[in-house]
Formats: C-alpha cells, sequence, structure tokens
C-alpha cells in the first residue's frame, strides 16, 4: 500500500480547502479598503490546495517511531473518558462546578483503573473546593454554582 | 537625573518595609497565578485594582509589577510538568520542558526554566535601568509595515519547527493561518467563518488551542500509558545541574536575555513572539540541533530566558512614553490612573519614585522569585508520581477551569475537545502541532498589519520596502525560509546520489 | 505598615464576606413583592454582567459601581461582577435575556446601539431595560505635535481636497465607536464619509503609528491623550464633547462645536436589566442608581478616571438612546454598513 495514508488526508484537506474557499468568496464585500477580508482567506484558501496537492504525491513516511495509534481493546477506554468530558462539560453549569467536578474526578478516575477509593475521594472532593475557593473569594471570578447553595 | 541617583532613590522605596513586603506579596501571587492555566496577570491585576486603591503609587505598582513577572516564572510548571501552557509566553516551554519531565528530569526542567527566568529578568532590568529613554525610540519606531515584516520573519521559523516532513509542517502552519480569520475582521467589520454564532465573533481563543492540541492531545498517551511504569522518577524532584550544563546554557541565556528585551520594547510583540523566536534562534545557533524537542536543556532555558527579557521589555514603552505593549501593560496603566498617576513621557520627571521604584524592585523580586521557586520545585515534580488514572482526571480539569476562566462559555470547552482530538489526529498522522499555534498567534496580527499597511499606501506594495526596517526583516525572513530548503534539497540530492551509487 | 495591615484586613474581610455570603439562598425567587404591590427589595444576592473580559471600560465601571454601592451602604445586598465576555456584548446580552432575572442586571455603552446596527448581535438596547446612565466620556482628534493642521477645520478642508492622503486610525473596528465618532463629526462638517481612510489597530499599536507617522489622525477617547499633550508629543484637534470640559490640560481642549461643526458624540455609560422589568424592581434600581451618582464616594471615583457626570432615568435613558441609534444609523446607512 505505496502512499495511501498521505493521499486520504490530502483528499481530506481538499476538502477542507474548498469548504473554505466557498466561505470566502461569499464574504460579504466592504467598499472602502484596498484590501477585502476575502482576500487573505482566499490566498490561504489555495495555499492549502496546492500543498494538499503536493502532499498527495509524497511518499508516506516510515519513521513513525511513537507510535499514537489506539490498540483496539484500550479504544472503549479512550472513547469512555471522552465520553465523560463531555458529560462534564454538559453539566458543567447546570449542576455547578464543584458538583459535577468533584463526580467527574471521582470517577473518571475509578473507570481508568484506581482502586483506592478512600484517597480518590479526598482528592476529589478537596481539589474541586479549593479551586472554587481560590476563584471565588480571592480572584472573586466566578465559577458556576449550579443547583448547590454556594 | 542621573541613572544612580534615580536607581538610589528606587532602592529607597523598594527596600523600605513596604516595598520589601509588596515585592514579595506580588511575586508570590504572579506565581501562582502563572500556575493555574486561563488566569493570565490581567485578570489578577484588574482584581487587586480596587485593593491597590488608596495606597501609594509607587509602591502599588511594584506589586502589580510583581504580580507580572512572576507570572512568567509560574507559567512554566504547567507547561513542563503536564505538557498544559497556561498562558501563551509558555508554549515554546513545552517543547524541550515536557520531553524532559517524561525522562524523569522535572526538576532539572523546572530549575533551568526558573534559572533562565532569574537571568533574562535580571539582565533586562539592568538594560532597562540605563537604556530606558534612549530605547523608547526603538518602541515607536515599529508601524503596521514593520509589524508585518516582522511577524512574517516570525512565521518562518515554521519550517524550523518540523520534524520530519516540511510539507506537513507548512500544512499545519497554513490552517493556524486559517484558524487566525476566524471572527470579525477588524478593518472592515466583516464577520468571517462564525457560522452566525456570538462566541466565535471575537475569535478564538489562544489557550483553548493550545490546551487542546497539547495538554488534551498527550490525554491519549497518558490513558495509553497508564499501566507503565514512567522513566526512571525517583529523582524526579532533583534539580541538581551539572557544570556541564550550566556551561551549555549560560551563552544561551545571554544572547536571549537580550533579544528577548529587544522583542519586548515593541509594543504588541511581547513574550510570546520573543519566546518563538529564542527557541529557533538557538536551535540555528546550535551544533546538534537534533537534540531540540527531544529535551534538550538550551531548549527550555531559551524561551524561558526570552520571555521574561521581554517583559521587562515591555516596561520601556510603559515607563518611559505612557504605551501600554501589552494587554497587562495596559491594565497596568489603567491602574495608574486611577492611583493619581498619569504614566506618560513625564513620568520619570514627574514621578521619579514611581519609575525607579519600580525598575528598582524588579531587581528584588527576581531574587526574590528564584528564591522562592527553586524550594518549591522537588514538591512541584512530585506532581508526576500522582497515580496515573488520578493525574489524567486532573489534566482534564485543569484544561476545562483553563478555558472556562477566559470564556464563562461551555461552547469554549466544546471547542477544547475539539482541538483535542484534532490534536490527537495529528499526532498519530506526523503532523507537528507547534506550526499551527505559532501561525495561529502571528497570522491574527500579520494579516492586520499587512492590510493597514495597504491601506495607508493606498494599495501600493512599495510601503514594505521603502522602510528600511521593514525592508531588511523581510529580506532576511525571504533568506531564512529559502536557504534551509536549499541545504534540504543539496543534502537530499546528495542522499540519493549515495543510494544510487 | 498600615497600609499591609489594612490591605491584609481587607483581603480577610473579603474572603469572609465571600464565605458568609454564600450561605444564602441564590436562586433567583422571582420579585420579592409578596402581596405588597409597589415596593421590591432584593432577597438575593445580585449580579451585574460586564460583557467583556477583567480589565475593561465596561468591567471597570461595573466592579467600580459594585464596591460603591456596598462601601456607601446604598444596596445591603450582596453585588457580584460576572464576566461574559465575546462577540463584542452579544454573548452577555443573551445571557440576561436567557436568565430574565431583576438579580441580573448588565452595565453597557455605545456598542449596544452599533453592534446590532452592524449584523453582530440579534438584541440590540430595545430588548433591554434602561435603569440609569451614570458617566460619560467624550472623544478626542489628535495629531503630531508638529503637523501642519491646528484645528478641526484644516484638517477637515484638506481631507475635502484630498482625501487619500490623511488616513485616521482608531482601536475599533470600523462602524463602531472610533471610527463612527469621527465619521460623525466628519459628516457634520462636509467631508464625504465614504472617502475616510480609516485602518483599526486592536493590538496597542494605534499610539504608536500616529508617533512615528504611519498614521495621520487618532480618534480615541480623551483620557488617552492627555500625557502625550502634557509632554508636547501629539495635539488635539477636538473633541467630540458639548461643551468645554474642566480639567488640567482637558480644558484647552476646542469641541467640535466651537470650531463651528455642529454635532457631538458621547461615550455613555449605564446600567440596563433584563427585558420588561418589574416595575417595582426598576423603581428600586433607579433610585438605588441615582443616590449612588448623587453620593460623594462616586463623585472622587468619577474623579479618579476622569469620568464625567450625566445621570439619566430610565424614561430619559430610553429616550436618549432611541435618538442616538437613530442618529446612527443614518450615518451607517451613508456608509452601507448597517445590515
Amino acid at each position: 500500500m505505496f502512499g495511501t495514508t498521505n493521499r486520504k488526508i490530502s483528499i481530506c484537506l481538499i476538502a477542507v480547502g474548498i469548504f473554505y474557499l466557498i466561505l470566502s468568496f461569499r464574504l460579504p464585500a466592504y467598499a472602502y479598503v484596498p484590501i477585502d477580508s476575502d482576500m487573505i482567506p482566499i490566498g490561504l484558501g489555495f495555499l492549502l490546495l496546492i500543498l494538499a496537492v503536493f502532499l498527495f504525491f509524497t511518499n508516506d513516511q516510515k519513521t513513525n517511531d511513537n507510535d499514537e495509534r489506539i490498540p483496539k481493546k484500550e479504544l472503549p477506554i479512550v472513547l469512555g473518558v471522552v465520553g465523560f468530558i463531555v458529560c462534564y462539560i454538559f453539566f458543567l453549569e447546570i449542576l455547578g462546578f464543584i458538583l459535577v467536578t468533584v463526580l467527574f474526578l471521582f470517577f473518571c478516575s475509578m473507570f481508568l483503573g484506581y482502586k483506592k477509593h478512600v484517597v480518590n475521594g479526598i482528592v476529589s472532593l478537596a481539589v474541586p473546593i479549593l479551586i472554587y475557593l481560590l476563584f471565588d473569594s480571592f480572584l472573586q471570578v466566578q465559577l458556576p454554582t449550579g443547583i448547590l447553595p454556594f | 537625573m542621573d541613572v544612580f541617583q534615580g536607581l538610589a532613590q528606587g532602592f529607597q522605596v523598594a527596600l523600605s518595609l513596604d516595598g520589601i513586603l509588596f515585592v514579595l506579596i506580588g511575586v508570590s501571587v504572579g506565581t501562582v497565578i502563572g500556575m493555574i492555566p486561563g488566569l493570565g496577570p490581567i485578570t489578577a491585576i484588574a482584581v487587586m485594582i480596587p485593593i491597590t486603591y488608596g495606597m501609594d503609587p509607587a509602591i502599588a505598582l511594584l506589586l502589580m509589577a510583581g504580580v507580572y513577572y512572576g507570572a512568567a516564572y509560574g507559567g512554566a510548571a504547567s507547561s513542563i510538568l503536564l505538557n498544559a501552557p497556561g498562558v501563551s509566553e509558555a508554549v515554546a516551554t513545552t517543547f524541550d520542558g515536557y520531553p524532559m519531565a517524561k525522562q524523569g528530569k522535572a526538576g532539572k526542567a523546572l530549575a533551568v526554566a526558573a534559572i533562565g527566568s532569574f537571568v533574562g529578568g535580571t539582565i533586562s532590568v539592568v538594560f532597562l535601568t540605563f537604556f530606558a529613554p534612549l530605547l523608547s525610540k526603538v518602541a515607536v519606531s515599529f508601524g503596521p509595515p514593520e509589524y508585518f515584516a516582522l511577524m512574517l520573519l516570525g512565521l518562518t521559523a515554521i519550517a524550523s519547527l518540523s520534524e520530519g516532513s516540511t510539507i506537513k509542517a507548512l500544512i499545519s502552519g497554513v490552517i493556524g493561518l486559517m484558524i487566525a480569520t476566524i471572527g470579525i475582521d477588524a478593518q472592515t467589520g466583516t464577520l468571517r467563518f462564525t457560522f452566525g454564532s456570538p462566541h466565535l465573533m471575537e475569535g478564538i481563543d489562544f489557550l483553548v488551542i493550545a490546551l487542546g492540541l497539547f495538554a488534551l492531545a498527550e490525554v491519549t498517551s497518558l490513558i495509553l500509558g497508564r499501566k507503565n511504569k514512567m522513566d526512571d522518577m525517583h529523582n524526579v524532584g532533583s534539580l541538581r545541574l551539572t557544570k556541564e550544563e550550566y556551561k551549555e546554557m549560560g551563552p544561551t541565556m545571554g544572547r536571549q536575555s537580550v533579544l528577548g528585551f529587544l522583542v519586548g520594547v515593541l509594543p504588541g510583540a511581547g513574550g510570546t513572539i520573543s519566546s518563538f523566536l529564542g527557541y529557533i534562534s538557538e536551535k540555528k545557533l546550535s551544533k546538534k540541533p537534533e537534540e531540540f524537542g527531544k529535551g534538550s536543556i538550551k531548549g527550555v532555558a531559551a524561551p524561558e530566558t526570552a520571555n521574561n527579557a521581554a517583559n521587562n521589555g515591555a516596561f520601556v514603552p510603559l515607563l518611559s512614553l505612557g504605551i501600554p505593549g501589552s494587554g497587562t501593560t495596559a491594565v497596568m496603566l489603567g491602574a495608574l490612573i486611577v492611583l493619581g498617576i498619569q504614566p506618560g513621557p513625564l513620568l520619570m520627571t514627574d514621578h521619579p519614585d514611581v519609575f525607579w521604584g519600580v525598575i528598582a524592585s524588579m531587581y528584588i523580586g527576581n531574587v526574590f522569585l528564584l528564591i522562592l521557586n527553586l524550594p518549591l520545585i522537588p514538591y512541584l515534580s512530585r506532581i508526576l508520581l500522582v497515580p496515573r488514572p488520578l493525574l489524567i482526571s486532573l489534566v482534564i480539569v485543569f484544561c476545562v477551569i483553563g478555558v472556562y476562566a477566559i470564556s464563562f462559555s461551555t461552547f469554549d470547552l466544546y471547542l477544547l475537545l475539539a482541538f483535542g482530538i484534532i490534536g490527537y489526529l495529528m499526532r498519530l498522522l506526523n503532523f507537528p502541532a507547534a506550526p499551527l499555534l505559532l501561525a495561529f498567534i502571528l497570522g491574527g496580527m500579520m494579516e492586520q498589519a499587512f492590510r493597514q499597511s495597504l491601506t495607508i499606501s493606498n494599495g501600493s506594495l512599495s510601503i514594505f520596502v521603502t522602510s528600511p526596517i521593514a525592508g531588511t526583516m523581510l529580506l532576511l525572513a525571504i533568506l531564512s525560509f529559502i536557504v534551509p530548503l536549499i541545504k534540504n534539497r543539496k543534502a537530499a540530492g546528495k542522499e540519493n546520489i549515495d543510494k544510487s551509487a | 505598615m498600615k497600609k499591609l495591615l489594612s490591605v491584609s484586613v481587607l483581603i480577610f474581610l473579603m474572603v469572609f464576606a465571600a464565605a458568609c455570603s454564600s450561605g444564602g439562598d441564590k436562586e433567583a425567587s422571582g420579585s420579592g413583592d409578596e402581596g405588597e404591590g409597589s415596593s421590591w427589595t432584593p432577597e438575593n444576592s445580585i449580579e451585574i454582567v460586564a460583557p467583556s473580559g477583567a480589565g475593561g471600560g465596561w468591567d471597570t465601571t461595573a466592579r467600580m459601581a459594585a464596591k460603591m454601592f456596598g462601601e456607601t451602604g446604598i444596596i445591603e445586598q450582596d453585588i457580584g461582577v460576572v464576566n461574559k465576555p465575546g462577540g463584542g456584548g452579544a454573548v452577555g446580552w443573551a445571557y440576561i435575556k436567557e436568565r430574565n432575572s431583576p438579580y441580573n442586571l448588565f452595565v453597557s455603552s455605545p456598542p449596544i446601539l452599533l453592534v446590532p446596527l452592524n449584523g453582530q448581535s440579534q438584541y440590540g438596547h430595545e430588548d433591554f431595560t434602561p435603569i440609569s446612565n451614570l458617566i460619560a466620556d467624550y472623544g478626542a482628534f489628535a495629531v503630531k505635535a508638529d503637523a501642519k493642521w491646528d484645528n478641526l477645520n484644516e484638517l477637515f478642508e484638506d481631507m475635502k481636497k484630498d482625501p487619500s492622503s490623511i488616513t485616521v486610525v482608531g482601536a475599533s473596528s470600523p462602524g463602531s465607536m472610533d471610527h463612527i465618532q469621527f465619521v460623525k463629526i466628519a459628516k457634520a462638517a462636509g467631508v464625504d464619509i465614504t472617502k475616510i481612510k480609516y485602518v483599526s489597530d486592536q493590538d496597542g499599536g494605534a499610539l504608536t503609528s500616529l508617533l512615528n507617522g504611519s498614521v495621520d489622525v487618532y480618534s480615541t477617547g480623551i483620557a488617552e491623550t492627555v500625557e502625550q499633550v502634557k509632554a508636547g508629543k501629539i495635539k488635539v484637534l477636538g473633541i467630540t464633547a458639548e461643551e468645554r470640559l474642566e480639567g488640567d490640560v482637558i480644558s484647552d481642549f476646542q469641541t467640535a462645536k466651537e470650531q463651528g461643526i455642529d454635532a457631538s458624540f458621547v461615550n455613555w455609560r449605564g446600567f440596563f436589566g433584563p427585558p420588561d422589568m418589574d416595575e417595582a424592581a426598576l423603581k428600586f434600581y433607579e433610585e438605588k442608581f441615582k443616590a449612588l451618582s448623587e453620593s460623594s464616594e462616586f463623585a472622587e471615583i468619577r474623579n479618579k478616571y476622569g469620568w464625567n457626570e450625566m445621570y439619566m432615568n430610565s424614561q430619559e435613558y430610553k429616550e436618549f438612546l432611541d435618538k442616538e441609534k437613530a442618529d446612527i444609523k443614518g450615518l451607517l446607512e451613508e456608509l452601507g454598513l448597517a445590515k
């Protein structure tokens, strides 16, 4: 399979470039400057297309020393963590910073195989409360309070 | 007034009981602020304005200045330990700092960063002391064409930030420039690529991209390696450096103190650009450039020295002209006005105690920071000994807080996650992330400067060559882009010949 | 030493106060009037939104107002300031609209007229309840000290002759404040506003560009010019206030009106509440803001920051805003920028 990865990437990049170019050409015109807001984006769009074409004809590198590929049996774990993050973000403003962070820290660590539940519990409680106090009281930056009364 | 007389007066302020205490408070708060993502010195200083209300202006300014340069010390910690740069100045520190930490040399990396910050901070204060009025001319010498040329020169670094494929680095860079075009265009007020979302109108924040591409993407490797023991970690907190290592980083720190200071003097350029320029110039000067990116001491020393020097450089336009060179100095300027001091060209003659007091306090502050930071290193480094599953969750929380504290919207958090996934894909496919980030940082300002210049010149490109500063820098930019290409071509050609032979 | 003590006490008190206040129930429970009809007093802590990041004009005004409400005891409930940056204010406005609670106020200024006109926000001032205006700032047009113009008329004469030779710089994009204040005055002086060369520099380089001669005119706020004028680096050709202002150096600045150009521009700043705010709650806040504006403590703040007093009650404020918006809309339509 000679060059396939680069070719696949190249095709994706060309798609991105074309999408970006279409949006660029549709930018409204502004009459009072010599260089309008669409010129640089159009230039960048074409530049990406050219580079993508070059990449298409470049051989794959074989020196992939640090392999970042996710082994099949680890995939559920990684996707699980992504799921945790999505839940964390989704509930952040609804449940409030402290509550949701406590739950996230505790269950995400447990999910990743941390067995010392007592230590986990203490850390999961202490870290969010400390951070909250630091932001709210000392720096006067309000984090979402959510359903808790503070 | 004579410089030494002025400095003596300054030390009277800085060495008073109030002076010493507030410098200490300032640098301690700064260090802590620097370590927390999303909380830049801007927030800290803005919060301090009501507190400084009614204080002696000289003391108030040295307190705020302490927060400012203290944050630059603290910023290195999360970059080195977690690959999570909390401020843009600390991005370049991750390139070699995190590899060092992974090799179990976190303590050493933090020590290099602290010493580099100290050297950069101190040498640049000396410059500030003696050349501030002189250099104020340099500070106003840059108009739009010169800024465009400077940014372009910075961009040529993309090629040298690439490991392996130059074409992939260039693609990364172009994508970074594209991301920089998102938001309201300053020259026309046109909305570009916002898809109708108000969250995208002011563009994507740097921190969202940096934490996504660097820290969150790294989480995947942390997850995969969670059961393996890290490399030899029992020495993790050791900050001992050998004589050779001191020798190695000495010249680097010397050079970068000067370069960083000069870049910092230019309003708007600042710590980020100086840290990238510092990293790249040291890589180019090095006899062993292949060590960069794999845990080189110089690779940590260069950006950390340069960004601290640049921070002090930013005080030149602030103190001698009343022109804020960065967001943080702008807030400081506002705070001074509240205190009844109008910073401007007359500050040095009208309020010598403020002018010299701040400069004198920087000498003391830098010493405090070194004394404060070095003993903290062994404790900070121990964060790497936290069990992996817990560490992973903490890194994620760290990123989320960092982004939330600047945007206060969950929109940016989803964006953060998206950049994390993009960052992982880029690693998988061998696209370097640094060029993307560098292009993003420089791109916005570069495009604006380019178009400002052409509006001023009524569309004539000659404006870029008629200015000697801009012309010279453009020439340098072209050379530094072409020369490595030719070299590569030659080297590749030779290799081919060798192979065919 | 005394100062240190007072600061540490202050910090301690802040921490303590925050800790105590968090004990209260923060959920917005609608209006607090139980059968009494016309009177309303807040039962929970109040939140003032600054629709920008820390450190800017909105943030400062909000923080100072919150601090002074507390220190003078005009409002006894806790007042917190929350930053909602994004979209030039649009994110914060959308947030207030969504919350729709009398405990959520926000601070605003001309961008709430300009941003929707530029098509960058679906909400404008009509969607909220103007409570009170507190302060005003004015624009200034500065040139280098050795420039050939000495007043606005000379500048505008040259602009009429050769508009391509003069570049104006401001810190915001076309259609926003620095641009519009210049356009408004220039139009009144008879300049063809579609020919004005305007560049925007958002990275803090505008003053530098003026000093090194890259651009010719700097459209900004009065406060930004004072020190440079004192040092003899720049001169101010005119300001956008109705009348001469008081203050060191500032009293020398000629208004556009004095120079026979019949136009002015106010950078007002005041507070708004949620849409269709409850009458009783509006009345409560209106009175409190009036008391704040009249207090000597707030006068001192105004003095420190160089803000001018400009109090308007809800009714006056609303009429003022409607008129301002109509004016600006005309300008933007002529420029073809109105959406």
